[in-house]
């Protein structure tokens, strides 16, 4: 490829994304810290001031509890600069063990909604308030006008949220509104943990996260591991989720696909 | 045996009393219309009417079974002055039908005695009780009827008597409640009178010319006396953490809101925002003569350098607060907290919730290094099928929700037992432990189970779960 070519590119390339964000301040990106992800988003990291869906197979739908840990994960460095937020519907997360994962309950204020159109109003109100990071909610379904108004919210203090994808009291499921505002979708299930060598019991605990839509980046499934959880070691300021290099499904190897996402 | 309970100024001119036997008020007066005694409908209209004079002032107590106390220190001028207050108080009450009587003097005790013997209306110069009082009868001290009574059989028939007398003997005689009611009403001793609302002096109301009732009228209102009284804080350097707002019918009805700060506040936009979305829940009736607010919980406040330096605290004054306090008035305060550690090894009671911006608690953190579960389930489930070797080892297998889950990798036991300390020392068993295993399925979940009670050889253990890890 020629530089000439590649400088086309490049250019054209900075222009869809200036479309993309419609002119908005760019508000960073937060690494994971390896090149097999990074490279996968847009930007070299989790875009911030934006918000990202988190799903789970199964009975994860209702119970939500590897998202909800994967989500903590995710948001544990964003809850360090500032206030987390966290929107229920069913009061059954577990302070302790969010600390045990590396999460700081400290900087996290948990509200218990009555209903969807509330979480999601809580979720907004507090997307725009000076001093919160970040803002987790648990929403059954999100349609593509209540996106866009988180999106809005995201963008008024670049905080960013993250939306679990839950069905806290069981029941019917709502049908799938077709598109979505997120910046990502992440599917999310617990994975079988490997201890170290010679010990016994449960080791780090894993993740077999698939990126099902990225704007502006590519899609792959990735296996992490949550190094530091239930160590008293304090974390050196490196992303709590470790991308595991061994994998011995080969399912589980990095998509290489080169499909793009229309976004 | 059916007693008088009330009396009518006609009936008492007939010769009926209080106390006396029904039958033998209806045999003087065949024609005598009675009525059934409601103390309880009594003690709540009175209630109803303590609520009413709110509006003259915020110390308003009760004084059962058919009195009421205002202090109006400070408040009369208001109206221009203790007369024409009373005035107003008077021609309010009147419309609502009820007989009164009131009377205005430097102490409950005198007030009490001058309304009850003395002259309707009279108002005591201020430390002139005395020479008002002097005429009255023993009874107006507000003493035991045996007191009063046996004070009148000794002669003594005026309260002028009474203040005559040297103080030692007259204590002795009749005991030192005698004296302090004397004490009392002639303002040498204080009294500790019961507020409906407890009293604060951060209080401002508004009266209107016209009664209003339209919504954007209320709204506008709340702004204004929110105003009133946040500039009364704002220049004492004061804050409050609650306002109570309070609507006052043209019917005489007192419809109050409440709303709570976070942290202690003075900002009237704020405060009128947060009132806004409970106004619709007021009904005006015919519509609203006076409102009054109240700040309770009054905190003196720094004024802060606004934008000097976009720090932290700033951060917390300008979005944080103002987010707790709109979610917390908006969906209630259980449903907005922060978890804070309490000192237990009870997992569901390890938990605490505090206000979002409450100063931390004392209590050891958790710790880091026992696995908690991601969620904590309020009630156990039961599980089902499940085999594991007794009488320690994790299960191999368990159904749960309908689904079999095959165990491949296990921590545990660790046995928490229950907190024996807490309740009767005879409830307390061994037995009463759990023994939690963290364990992992062959898909990877990771579930927080545990057997309920201790290894019987002849029992099948019951099995709980308790949370899942994710």
């Amino acid at each position: 490829m020629s530089d000439f070519r590649a400088g086309r590119l490049a250019a054209m390339r900075a222009k869809i994304a200036a479309i993309e964000t419609s002119g908005r301040a760019d508000s960073g990106v937060l690494p994971f810290g390896d090149p097999q992800i990074d490279a996968c988003l847009p930007g070299g990291g989790l875009p911030l001031g934006r918000w990202h869906e988190i799903t789970g197979p199964g009975m994860e739908v209702e119970t939500a509890a590897a998202p909800a840990a994967f989500t903590a994960l995710l948001a544990a460095p964003l809850a360090l600069r500032g206030e987390a937020v966290w929107v229920l519907r069913r009061d059954d997360l577990n302070a302790p063990g969010l600390m045990g994962l590396g999460f700081p309950p400290e900087r996290l204020i948990q509200v218990c909604a009555r209903d969807e159109a509330e979480a999601l109003s809580v979720m907004e109100e507090a997307l725009a308030t000076v001093g919160v990071s970040a803002v987790i909610g648990e929403v059954e379904a999100v349609d593509l006008t209540a996106g866009r108004r988180l999106q809005l919210a995201c963008e008024k203090r670049q905080a960013t949220g993250f939306l679990i994808r839950r069905r806290p009291f069981g029941g019917q499921a709502r049908r799938e509104a077709g598109g979505s505002a997120a910046a990502t979708r992440w599917s999310v299930a617990s994975a079988p943990s490997e201890p170290p060598a010679g010990e016994f019991g449960l080791g780090a605990p894993r993740f077999e996260a698939a990126l099902e839509r990225c704007r502006g980046g590519r899609t792959g499934k990735w296996l992490f591991e949550a190094k530091g959880a239930y160590d008293l070691e304090q974390r050196d300021g490196t992303h709590p989720l470790r991308l595991v290099a061994e994998l011995g499904d080969r399912q589980l190897a990095p998509a290489q696909s080169l499909h793009r996402t229309a976004a | 045996m059916r007693q008088l309970f009330g009396v009518s100024a006609e009936a008492a001119r007939l010769g009926l009393y209080v106390g006396q036997k029904a039958t033998d008020a209806l045999a003087l007066v065949p024609e005598l219309v009675t009525a059934e005694a409601e103390p309880d409908a009594d003690a709540q209209a009175l209630t109803a009417l303590v609520d009413w004079c709110v509006r003259f002032s915020p110390a308003v107590a009760a004084d059962a079974p058919d009195g009421l106390f205002l202090d109006v220190t400070g408040v009369s001028h208001l109206w221009g002055g203790e007369p024409e207050m009373l005035c107003d108080f008077r021609s309010r009450l009147a419309k609502s039908g009820l007989p009164f009587r009131c009377a205005i003097a430097d102490t409950p005790g005198a007030a009490w005695a001058l309304v009850r013997f003395g002259e309707d209306g009279t108002i005591a110069p201020p430390g002139g009780q005395g020479p008002l009082l002097a005429p009255l009868p023993p009874a107006a001290l507000r003493l035991e009827t045996e007191t009063w009574a046996q004070i009148e059989r000794l002669g003594l028939r005026r309260v002028g008597q009474i203040m005559d007398l040297p103080r030692a003997p007259f204590g002795r005689r009749f005991g030192q409640a005698a004296l302090t009611r004397l004490d009392q009403a002639l303002g040498r001793e204080k009294e500790a009178l019961s507020f409906r609302r407890p009293p604060t002096p951060w209080f401002a109301r508004l009266a209107f010319a016209e009664p209003i009732s339209a919504p954007e009228d209320m709204a506008r209102v709340t702004a204004d006396v929110a105003a009133k009284l946040c500039a009364r804080l704002e220049a004492e350097s004061h804050g409050a953490r609650r306002f109570e707002l309070c609507f006052h019918r043209l019917d005489g009805k007192a419809l109050p809101l409440g709303i709570g700060l976070s942290l202690p506040g003075r900002d009237p936009v704020r405060i009128a925002k947060l009132f806004a979305p409970k106004l619709e829940t007021v009904d005006p009736g015919f519509g609203i003569e006076v409102v009054t607010i109240a700040a309770h919980a009054v905190e003196a406040t720094s004024g802060r350098q606004v934008r000097l330096d976009a720090g932290s605290d700033a951060a917390l004054e300008d979005g944080l607060a103002p987010l707790v306090d709109r979610l917390t008035n908006r969906l209630g305060p259980e449903r907005v907290w922060r978890s804070v550690p309490v000192e237990s090894h009870v997992p569901e009671l390890s938990v605490g919730r505090a206000r979002p911006l409450a100063p931390p608690p004392q209590a050891e953190p958790w710790s880091r290094e026992t696995p908690r579960p991601t969620r904590l389930f309020r009630r156990p489930e039961p599980v089902e099928g499940v085999i594991a070797l007794t009488p320690d080892d994790p299960p191999t297998q368990f159904r749960w929700r309908g689904q079999v889950h095959r165990v491949r990798r296990a921590e545990g036991p660790e046995r928490i037992g229950e907190e024996w300390w807490k309740g009767e020392i005879g409830d307390a068993r061994v037995g009463h432990v759990r023994d939690y295993y963290r364990v992992e399925d062959v898909e990877g979940g990771r579930f927080w189970l545990f057997r309920a009670g201790l290894y019987e050889a002849d029992a099948t253990p019951k099995w709980w779960l308790h949370g899942l890890f994710g």
